[in-house]
């Protein structure tokens, strides 16, 4: 019995939400709450004495931050998986929660009634996304996607894959120009054709995907 | 006054000095040369008030009574009859020197009066310079206020109310739950109001996007921007887009911050005042710096800037003065209207560093 009931830990700096999450997930027959903590100091400390199933992770605290508790837990509780439960905005924060190593990712006050099902879906080992962000992380790899398949990136030039690299370094179009020692109008061709050939819609787009690339790269 | 006078102003007291003796030595010759029946006294004149003007009374005192021994001494030699016995040189000597005396006085209080005008005009003018700092200090102290109230109201919104609003869901989250396992009805108006606090917490986030804008790490201008137009697309029916070739990514949070600001200020004027239905933001990087441009084609700006620019306008400008930037607003030639702010990028590098 006991076996297979999941161990939950929350962390969120709001009582009034840690107190009826706590209500929420208890009163599911297959998981429990084993400990809470409203600061990423604290959290760490809970979730390394008591190594849960699931962390269920708050974005925005008083005290540290969310996404680098994700990514100590992930560095120092391997086992325990990362849900976020944000007030932030999804589209903005999803990929960067993802990136930092969360598995699920759902909205305060969006849908309040699939979060048993967020940890769920994480438990069993998937990812979790709202219906939205599905379809806007499938439209991302569908066509120009790159760090699903490699193929696209052979359609670059060496030039276009060297302006790329670079931007997923975090070096801006004005520093792209001045280490290749071309004009920023060059740099801006480039970038054009890069965003082009995997249909990109803006420079945001094409950043998220530099990034995305490189840190593809330098993790594998 | 005159050119002329500063420039004398600006050479050495000991030079004037040497140049109306000389001056005094000079008309003395020419009274001489040119003999007893021509009066030269007039000229005398000329080496006294350089002296009064520029080296004060004693000194001119003192070329005066050089000028009237030249004079004497000219004349006696020549053998004027009027300097015939030391009564005539005494009588004449001195009401020659007294009329010099008298220009001297004169000379010497209009050179004060001038001076305490130019002293006056300069510390009205400081004081003026002053009061224009003053003034541009108080205008960055209420923008940053209301904004600082803004941004606390919409800190308030998001992790006081916006939060409390959540675990409300929550909690009714788990009141349907228990309706649900016991099979009542009331599920349903439970769940009904799982959603109603739901749509709270979604107007709290859209309502914390107006007050609380830029999300600050370096590609959040990008991003505050793109979803800017699409919100303002969506609430006023128009066709607002936003564009950027290659990555802008601004260190300063400040910076951004303004820029979307001065962006949100002139898209609400092409849409409020401008009647535009197509609304472009471009930001982009140029090789002297950066740009944000929006453009659309409403009814544009009046030829002649009004002499009271709106309130708008004057915190677009503002807020591009206090980055470093310049802003241009002017009529399109296909009609509407551009506002154009450009950002050097060493004042950007700067901010950052």
């Amino acid at each position: 019995m006991s076996k297979s009931i999941a161990r939950v830990f929350l962390v969120d700096d709001h009582p009034l939400v840690r107190e009826w999450l706590t209500t929420l997930i208890n009163q599911l027959t297959d998981l429990t709450v084993c400990g809470e903590a409203a600061s990423e100091e604290k959290a760490l400390e809970g979730i390394r004495d008591t190594t849960p199933d699931v962390a269920i992770v708050d974005l925005a605290m008083p005290e540290g931050s969310g996404l680098s508790l994700i990514k100590n837990i992930k560095a120092h509780v391997p086992g325990t998986a990362v849900v976020v439960l944000s007030m932030h905005d999804e589209r903005f924060y999803a990929e960067r929660a993802f990136r930092a190593g969360a598995r699920g990712y759902v909205m305060k006050g969006e849908s309040t009634s699939s979060i048993a099902t967020a940890i769920r879906e994480v438990l069993s080992g998937k990812l979790y996304l709202s219906p939205r962000m599905q379809t806007v992380f499938a439209e991302r790899f569908a066509d120009g996607g790159i760090a699903s398949l490699n193929t696209p990136i052979k359609k670059l030039s060496d030039r276009e894959l060297e302006v790329f690299r670079l931007l997923g370094q975090g070096y801006e179009t004005r520093r792209v120009a001045q280490s290749l020692n071309v004009s920023i109008k060059t740099v801006q061709a480039y970038c054009a054709r890069i965003k082009e050939k995997f249909q990109l819609a803006n420079a945001s787009e094409l950043l998220r995907e530099a990034i995305r690339f490189n840190d593809a790269q330098s993790s594998g | 006054m005159g050119t002329w006078t500063e420039q004398v102003e600006k050479q050495s007291k000991a030079r004037i000095a040497t140049a109306a003796i000389l001056l005094a030595l000079c008309v003395g010759a020419f009274d001489y040369a040119t003999g007893t029946h021509i009066s030269f006294s007039a000229f005398y004149l000329l080496p006294v008030s350089l002296a009064a003007w520029f080296l004060g009374a004693n000194f001119a005192l003192f070329i005066a009574a050089l000028c009237v021994s030249v004079w004497i001494a000219g004349n006696t030699i020549s053998g004027d009859e009027d300097f015939a016995t030391p009564f005539l040189i005494a009588w004449n000597g001195t009401i020659q020197f007294t009329t010099y005396v008298v220009v001297v006085l004169v000379m010497a209080k209009l050179r004060s009066l001038n001076q305490g005008l130019e002293s006056r005009v300069r510390d009205r003018a400081a004081e003026l310079t002053r009061e224009i700092a003053e003034r541009e200090r108080l205008q960055q102290l209420v923008l940053e206020a209301s904004e600082q109230e803004q941004r606390r109201i919409g800190q308030d919104l998001h992790d006081g109310l916006g939060q409390h609003l959540a675990g409300t869901a929550i909690a009714g989250q788990v009141l349907r739950e228990k309706l649900e396992r016991r099979c009542l009805p009331e599920a349903a108006d439970a769940k009904k109001v799982v959603e109603l606090i739901e749509e709270g917490v979604s107007l709290t986030r859209q309502s914390v996007k107006g007050l609380y804008p830029v999300d600050m790490n370096a590609e959040g201008l990008m991003l505050s921007l793109e979803e800017f137009t699409v919100t303002t697309s969506r609430l006023f029916d128009v066709n607002c887009r936003f564009i950027c070739e290659s990555p802008v990514l601004m260190h300063s949070a400040a910076t951004a911050e303004h820029l979307y600001r001065i962006a949100q200020e002139a898209t609400r004027n092409a849409v409020q005042h401008g009647n535009a239905h197509d609304i472009l933001v471009e930001l982009g990087v140029l090789e002297e710096g950066y740009e944000l441009r929006i453009e659309d084609d409403g009814i544009g700006v009046p030829l002649a800037p009004p002499s009271t620019p709106g309130m708008g306008m004057r915190i677009m400008a503002h807020r591009a003065r206090m980055i470093g930037a310049n802003l241009e607003v002017r009529a399109r030639l296909s009609g509407g209207t551009a506002v154009i702010c450009r950002l050097p990028v060493a004042i950007e590098d700067q901010l950052a560093s």
